[in-house]
């Protein structure tokens, strides 16, 4: 889901930006009084996040998937350190590896950093304590989804400006449809993991809530 | 909230992270070679005729989890390590500004 430098137009590219700094700014201020356990745990989330990252796993039909991680964030340390888990996920990523573009940033900040983690947050949150693991499936799943969805819709803004005037008809489906069955596995994924840290380390789980 | 802190509290995790950092070639170069890397955002540009450009401007010699003169699967290993020591980094210095 990582846009490359080419993908996106200069106003969507801007926009997406925009969203993303402003949004940091209010990240920042509200996970300031986050506590220190929490806090501790954005470094160490962040670098298991970006080796998962790595792990892609082919699946019939030609294409392939990894975590990412932003439901799980967000679960974890809650939504405004989970933006900064996968802002430093990301900024690596495209820095240092260019994966992901420089000019397409923002928006894959938008895409996993704020749409993914708070979907994620939201959809976890909204579930009785015990219903929480399958809350965590569900996280996952709709986190991707949803992330996938405002990718496509980034893609089809950017093909009206290249007088593609179909792009939505093209991006949406694609985007969408792809990303609600690797969400599944998305949704698997932060289940099982949400399900041993609250059986190992309940503290861990304990400190997403905001 | 030190390095010191984040070794003695998170040991463990960061053990799994990198153990997972040395497989990871398995999956990130041997699976991905066998079947085609290809991933639906692929399937969305090839269709709207979206052209990536990312080799053209590149700045980073690490392109792609590469390292210039390894082969591919210990430059990925590499790559996951640098990354990691990267991302802690940075993570350490965003701790000290949430201070």
């Amino acid at each position: 889901m990582h846009i490359p430098d080419g993908f996106l137009d200069p106003v969507t590219c801007a926009a997406t930006y925009l969203i993303a700094l402003a949004f940091g700014v209010v990240a920042f201020r509200r996970a300031k009084p986050a506590s220190d356990e929490a806090k501790l745990l954005v470094p160490v989330l962040a670098a298991a996040i970006f080796v998962a990252q790595m792990l892609n796993w082919p699946l019939p039909g030609g294409t392939s998937l990894h975590l990412v991680g932003g439901a799980l964030s967000a679960i974890l340390v809650g939504p405004w350190l989970g933006y900064f888990v996968m802002l430093l996920v990301l900024l690596v990523q495209a820095l240092v590896f260019h994966d992901g573009g420089i000019t397409t940033l923002g928006a894959n900040v938008l895409n996993m950093g704020i749409v993914a983690v708070f979907t994620g947050y939201l959809v976890y949150r909204a579930f009785p304590e015990r219903w929480r693991v399958a809350g965590a499936f569900l996280a996952g799943w709709l986190s991707l989804t949803l992330a996938g969805l405002v990718c496509g819709v980034e893609l089809g803004l950017s093909s009206l400006a290249g007088q593609f005037l179909y792009g939505f008809s093209v991006t949406l489906p694609v985007m969408g449809g792809w990303h609600a069955l690797l969400g599944l596995i998305e949704g698997a994924i932060t289940a099982a993991v949400y399900a041993y840290l609250r059986a190992r380390a309940p503290a861990l789980v304990a400190g997403g809530r905001v | 909230m030190s390095a010191r802190q984040l070794l003695e509290r998170h040991r463990r995790a960061l053990l799994f992270t990198l153990a997972l950092a040395v497989m990871s070639p398995v999956f990130g170069v041997y699976l991905a070679e066998l079947a085609g890397y290809h991933e639906p955002l692929d399937i969305a540009a090839e269709a709207l005729g979206l052209r990536e450009i990312t080799e053209e401007i590149n700045w980073t010699p690490l392109f792609d989890y590469t390292v210039p003169g390894l082969p591919d699967w210990l430059g990925y290993i590499v790559s996951g390590f640098i990354g990691v020591s990267a991302v802690l980094v940075l993570g350490l210095l965003l701790l000290r500004l949430l201070k």
